[in-house]
């Protein structure tokens, strides 16, 4: 996922020396190609991101293409009034980066972990709110932020978990969703985004269920979402963010309007990581495992 | 086009009609700006043609958008805003709110909420830098806003990078909100803050334009690559007496009487 990243910002950098990659200092080795190639185009502008996020402002003024990147505990989070203020606002074509969403930085305890970006970005007018699954995705998901040319959040998940899809996706008229599997009609469909995607693909396997992935979590069209809804008896949002104001949130809103279906989301409680420990230790904390997972749905679908 | 003069007692009244008129608060946030405004706009900021949005002009950026009604009155002067929008300040569905608003032309940034304009002037010098051009970023700040961290962020950017065209105004009225900035959160001296900070620096009387326009010229004929400041020692309220150094102007709203008072100084 990462190469994926590396290798497209690469691609249209190639393509368009007004792009300026900009980092708070974080992203070590993952911009050594980037570097290589275009030293220029690389601003580290230091532990700095409030800073970083207005410069990126300033530079779109003068039409620049900022790519920012951070941890997303920082890009978007520390940054959200910049981004609010300085950027969406004037609806300026800049993508941030949120890199290491959710649980990656496990052992690190809260200021690193990061479960409210979605939330956060979501809720600004002119955002675009992207979050890929996998390298393909990855791919498909920058190429897009880049052609919107306005203010786009991409988050940036567990990054090493294997590719979902087998061939490029197109995202242009997809309207939020992929469809991953075909299962069965009276069972709960799954609408997984990032890093849940494969746990989602692996449930829909065992379950035989409907599973969709979830790219672009904003805007997340209202035909794709009732589409979903009406191939499954329910629908089951899964994500590495708060249940509150993420993907599962999106889906509420869209069929809560147009069409009542019951809805189990499941993410991460409303509650800080209490334990130090791997990835995988600190999903099933949060009851993001795999077995959690196929109880809650299990349970949810038999009442 | 006509000669622009920007006469400081002409454009302390035009903020007067719009406090007014809007009912509005922080007149002594604008008076302390005013002179500087009028240098600046008199004989430093160009606009090809008169236009805000020249795509060759300097860029000011008012980051103490609490003294938004200092810039509206020079934007009048200019004829970017009609007598309409002066005496219809906060009416309903009016464009021209109680902060800088980027989507005003002639504004370039929202702001308010302060310490946004050191980073996004910042970003401009460096993409100015980038493409070659030459023209200037003039950043108007206020002291009691060098309390926001992100300013410090965007100077030590700033003189990282060499951005030898930005000048960062100090108005160092020496007062905040809720009262003088010696007391909530010294400053110390803040002309030294920016030469440690790698800023070549020069304070001056800010309402005297003569030493104002004097010092801005001598900061950009230096040749060092440093970034600039102009730390401008002001009055807040400076321009109406009963206003002067009394920090209640930062809130109080003007009435028919103190309207008139105010106005006869003029």
């Amino acid at each position: 996922m990462r190469t994926a990243f590396s290798k497209t910002i690469v691609g249209l950098a190639t393509k368009n020396p007004d792009i300026v990659l900009m980092t708070g200092d974080h992203g070590y080795s993952l911009f050594d190609e980037f570097r290589r190639l275009f030293p220029e185009q690389f601003i580290n502008a230091g532990i700095a991101e409030q800073n970083m996020v207005g410069m990126a402002a300033g530079l779109a003024r003068l039409g620049y293409r900022p790519f920012v990147y951070g941890l997303s505990a920082f890009i978007p989070v520390k940054a959200v009034e910049q981004i609010k203020i300085d950027i969406a606002q004037d609806n300026l074509p800049v993508v941030l980066f949120g890199d290491g969403a959710g649980f990656v930085y496990s052992h690190l305890g809260t200021s690193h972990q990061s479960n409210e970006d979605v939330a956060c970005t979501r809720s600004l007018p002119s955002m675009t709110v992207l979050s890929p699954c996998d390298s393909v995705e990855m791919a498909a998901t920058i190429e897009y932020a880049y052609n919107l040319r306005s203010p786009v959040y991409l988050r940036m998940g567990k990054a090493d978990l294997g590719d979902v899809h087998i061939k490029p996706v197109l995202l242009d008229k997809c309207g939020g969703l992929l469809e991953l599997r075909r299962g069965r009609s009276s069972a709960p469909g799954l609408i997984a985004t990032g890093s849940m995607v494969m746990a989602a693909l692996e449930i829909g396997n065992l379950l035989n269920l409907n599973v969709w992935s979830a790219p672009i979590i904003k805007p997340l069209s209202k035909e794709s979402v009732l589409e979903a809804a009406s191939y499954s008896s329910s629908l089951v949002t899964i994500e590495e963010h708060s249940v509150y104001g993420g993907l599962g949130s999106a889906v509420s809103e869209i069929i809560s309007e147009f069409k009542p279906t019951r809805l189990l989301r499941l993410g991460v409680p409303d509650k800080f990581s209490l334990k130090c420990g791997s990835y995988s230790y600190l999903l099933k904390e949060h009851g993001l495992d795999v077995s959690s997972l196929i109880n809650k749905i299990t349970e949810f679908s038999s009442t | 086009m006509k000669n622009l003069q920007f006469p400081a007692g002409e454009m302390r009244k035009t903020v007067l009609k719009m406090a007014f008129s809007g009912s509005t608060v922080h007149i002594g946030c604008a008076f302390s700006i005013i002179e500087l405004l009028c240098v600046l706009h008199r004989s430093y900021l160009s606009y090809p043609n008169n236009d805000p949005n020249a795509y060759e002009r300097d860029y000011l950026l008012l980051s103490k958008g609490h003294g938004v009604m200092a810039q509206y009155a020079v934007m009048h002067h200019r004829g970017w805003l009609n007598d309409e929008d002066i005496s219809n300040y906060f009416s309903d569905g009016s464009t021209l709110k109680g902060l800088s608003d980027s989507r005003i032309p002639g504004l370039e940034i929202t702001s308010g909420s302060l310490g946004h304009g050191v980073p996004i002037g910042v970003g401009i010098s460096h993409a100015l830098k980038r493409r070659g051009l030459n023209q200037k970023v003039y950043i108007l700040t206020g002291d009691g806003e060098l309390n926001e961290g992100t300013n410090w962020e965007g100077f030590m950017f700033a003189a990282h990078h060499r951005l030898d065209n930005l000048m960062v105004i100090v108005d160092q009225n020496s007062f905040q909100a809720m009262g003088s900035t010696a007391d909530i959160l010294d400053l110390g001296n803040i002309k030294n803050k920016f030469e440690s900070f790698g800023f070549d620096s020069v304070s001056v009387d800010g309402h005297n334009e003569n030493e104002i326009s004097q010092a801005i010229h001598n900061l950009w004929s230096l040749s060092s690559r440093r970034p600039k400041a102009l730390i401008a020692s002001t009055i807040k309220g400076k321009g109406v007496p009963f206003m002067e150094a009394d920090n209640t102007w930062h809130y109080r709203r003007l009435d028919e009487e103190t309207l008139g008072s105010a106005m006869s100084y003029l």
